[in-house]
């Protein structure tokens, strides 16, 4: 079990450490930021998923490692002393570490909701202040600079980016796997379960959560600072709303019970909305649904999903699993389908260009358009019909699906009465 | 100062209330538990025996009077500093880490009294001797073969086994139980009042309790608790006969 983990771990950094051959500059650049965006999702979970706390407001943190780097770059960029571009990161831990030491000692002062508004409100203030603190944030444009020689690598192109980047995240996912094991990361485990017991068995709670909620803001601050390297810019929407709740998403689609499926979660939207972002203006639905669908349906998160595949499933049993998720993929495809049809043709039909034309031609006559290179009537049956065949037919097989999926699983998990 | 008759108190209250607004909860309590007593704290309900519990462990802090833990004030401290200075207490209401294994939540307990408090550059596996103490403890609570279970997987007597060895683990001078024996069958009872025994053999214990029967076979001591002020101290058999008690408190129970 132990060994098996050990070994899907190795297969995935070596994975990772291979790919750039294979990569074309665009897919490059795109894992340099999923692998950002997981570090991201680690460190947060650090705090939400072991401690139990429930930030709002990481990306301060985020932002504070990102502009903390810049300016150390700035600062070797413009002679006034030499550091080596692979260890600017550190500033960024450091930045990182200290803000989160101080904003995290007011907001460990409360517990649950309250401590989520705190975060999110310091956060908020940083996102208001910068704007207007131009020489350290360079106002609304932001700061930028170029990365610099050192250690006999240029840093020019995305490849030297890319081994700086996993390299850090190797070593920042090692260093917050080996904390679980430490004292305090096993002290981190009980505060999430009950704070007010811990405080009773002689553990000052708030020096404690402090210290922890630091410790993913360092984490949080490596991240910021490898985007920084990455993009060699940033301005004040770096600490948006958004952002902190982005890391939120992500971190509960990965599942936030495990170690690793954040990291998983936080690299899969990115490069969703990487893809999705070019393709469409809906996408921030489809991010929204996806993560309401998972909160209903595997509240536990993808990493929950394996991982309970992993423990339950005996011997060879995924066999009897293959067809009912091939079916249940097929289900899916089909529902996804209709409905990428029906909110993409509404999309386009409510947009202001579509009503422009329907304006300009004379009233009861059709106006088409035109999706994927397909020209569609939006007053002929066969249009609608598409969608609605396509989603008739998915829930009708949905029950299906689950039913034979249901049994199967029981059957390669060798446990009767359970539910999948 | 010390009153001649209190040879050695582990810890004592004087003159101790808490009022909640415009109510007095805690009316003038005076109460000294010695060193290697088992004293038991009785009352009615509403009498402020929880009350005097969250004020001697820290969750409150008094309105006025004197908490003393071998002879120093600890009155309004924090209840990690109260722990720390030797006093522990268990919660009716089961109190642990349900993620956790049963193992880990001892060590949670031991670790903190070894001093690995914010510990965060080795692995707390390589602590050998908490590991060591942890095992010590497993088996006085009679939990070794559950170690690797969840906490919230333990069956309702094991978990309050668990609930008492937690706060045992942290070696105080003085333990206090509240309600150990709540919700337990009468079998499961005397397994527990036969457990709290032997694993505090030793210890000062000061303990909240509505079973009589389980008062009087645990517990050398009881002090009576009636609307925030002790009426009656001393052995089980004087205080069984006090009349002022008879007329509050014990009624037919001590009669029949």
């Amino acid at each position: 079990m132990k060994t098996r983990n050990l070994i899907f771990v190795l297969a995935g950094f070596a994975t990772l450490a291979i790919m750039p051959l294979f990569l074309t500059p665009n897919l490059m650049n795109a894992v340099i930021k999923m692998l950002i965006a997981a570090l991201f999702a680690l460190s947060f979970t650090l705090a939400m998923g072991q401690a139990g706390m429930l930030s709002f407001g990481h990306a301060a943190y985020y932002g504070l490692g990102a502009f903390a780097a810049l300016h150390l770059m700035r600062a070797v960029e413009q002679k006034l002393f030499g550091f080596p571009t692979p260890l600017i990161p550190l500033a960024g831990a450091g930045v990182g570490f200290c803000f989160g030491l101080l904003f995290g000692w007011f907001a460990t002062q409360r517990t649950g909701v309250y401590f989520s508004m705190v975060t999110l409100a310091l956060a908020e203030l940083l996102f208001t202040l910068a704007p207007t603190w131009n020489s350290v944030f360079g106002g609304e444009s932001g700061i930028s600079t170029i990365r610099g020689t050192s250690w006999g690598l240029s840093f020019g192109p995305d490849i030297h980016v890319y081994y700086l980047t996993l390299g850090w995240f190797v070593i920042s996912a090692w260093c917050m796997w080996a904390f679980t094991r430490t004292p305090l990361g096993q002290l981190a485990l009980a505060l999430r379960d009950n704070e007010h017991r811990v405080r009773f068995l002689g553990f000052n709670t708030h020096v404690a959560r402090t210290l922890i909620f630091a410790i993913s803001c360092m984490f949080t601050g490596v991240a910021g600072a490898l985007l920084a390297i990455a993009n060699e810019a940033t301005n004040y929407t770096i600490f948006a709303a958004g952002a902190s709740a982005n890391v939120v998403l992500q971190t509960f689609i990965g599942g936030a019970g495990t170690f690793f499926g954040p990291a998983l979660g936080a690299a899969a939207m990115t490069f969703f909305a990487r893809v999705t972002s070019d393709l469409t203006r809906s996408w921030l639905l489809y991010q929204g649904l996806i993560f309401a669908l998972v909160m209903l349906f595997v509240p536990n998160g993808i990493g929950g999903l394996i991982s309970e595949h992993s423990k339950k499933l005996k011997k060879g049993g995924w066999t009897a699993l293959v067809g009912p998720y091939a079916l249940c993929l097929v289900v899916g495809l089909l529902l996804v389908t209709g409905l990428v049809f029906m909110v993409e043709s509404t999309h386009i039909l409510l947009s202001d260009s579509y009503i422009a034309k329907t304006r300009s031609t004379p009233p009861g006559e059709s106006v088409p358009f035109s999706m994927l290179g397909i020209v569609f009537h939006p007053k002929s049956v066969t249009t609608w019909a598409i969608p609605a065949v396509l989603l008739a037919v998915g829930a009708g097989l949905l029950p299906v699906a689950r039913k034979l999926t249901e049994t199967a699983w029981l059957r390669a998990t060798g446990t009767e009465g359970s539910k999948a | 100062m010390n009153a001649p008759t209190a040879a050695n108190p582990v810890l004592e209250l004087k003159d101790l209330r808490k009022s909640f607004g415009e109510t007095k909860i805690i009316r003038g309590v005076d109460l000294a538990v010695q060193r290697g007593e088992r004293h038991a704290l009785i009352g009615p309900n509403g009498a402020g025996k929880s009350t005097l519990f969250n004020l001697i462990s820290g969750h409150y802090t008094p309105t006025s009077g004197e908490i003393l833990l071998n002879g120093r004030s600890i009155a309004g401290m924090q209840p990690h500093v109260i722990n720390r200075q030797g006093l522990s207490r268990s919660f009716q209401i089961t109190n642990l880490f349900p993620r956790l294994s049963v193992a880990e939540n001892l060590r949670i307990s031991v670790m903190g009294r070894h001093g690995y408090r914010f510990t965060m550059f080795r692995p707390v596996a390589s602590l050998k001797a908490v590991a060591a103490e942890v095992d010590q403890y497993l088996e006085k609570l009679r939990l070794t073969r559950r170690r690797n279970d969840l906490v919230s997987d333990l069956a309702y007597s094991e978990q309050r086994a668990l609930e008492i060895g937690m706060s045992l683990a942290t070696n105080p001078e003085i333990l206090l139980l509240d309600e150990p024996t709540a919700g337990m069958s009468r079998e499961e009872t005397g397994y527990m009042v036969e457990l709290i025994r032997s694993v505090t053999e030793g210890k000062t214990l000061l303990v909240v309790e509505h079973d009589m029967s389980v008062v009087f076979t645990l517990c050398d001591q009881i002090s009576v608790l009636v609307y925030g002020e002790v009426i009656a101290t001393g052995a089980p058999q004087a205080v069984r006969s006090n009349a002022k008690v008879q007329e509050a408190y014990l009624g037919e129970e001590v009669a029949s």
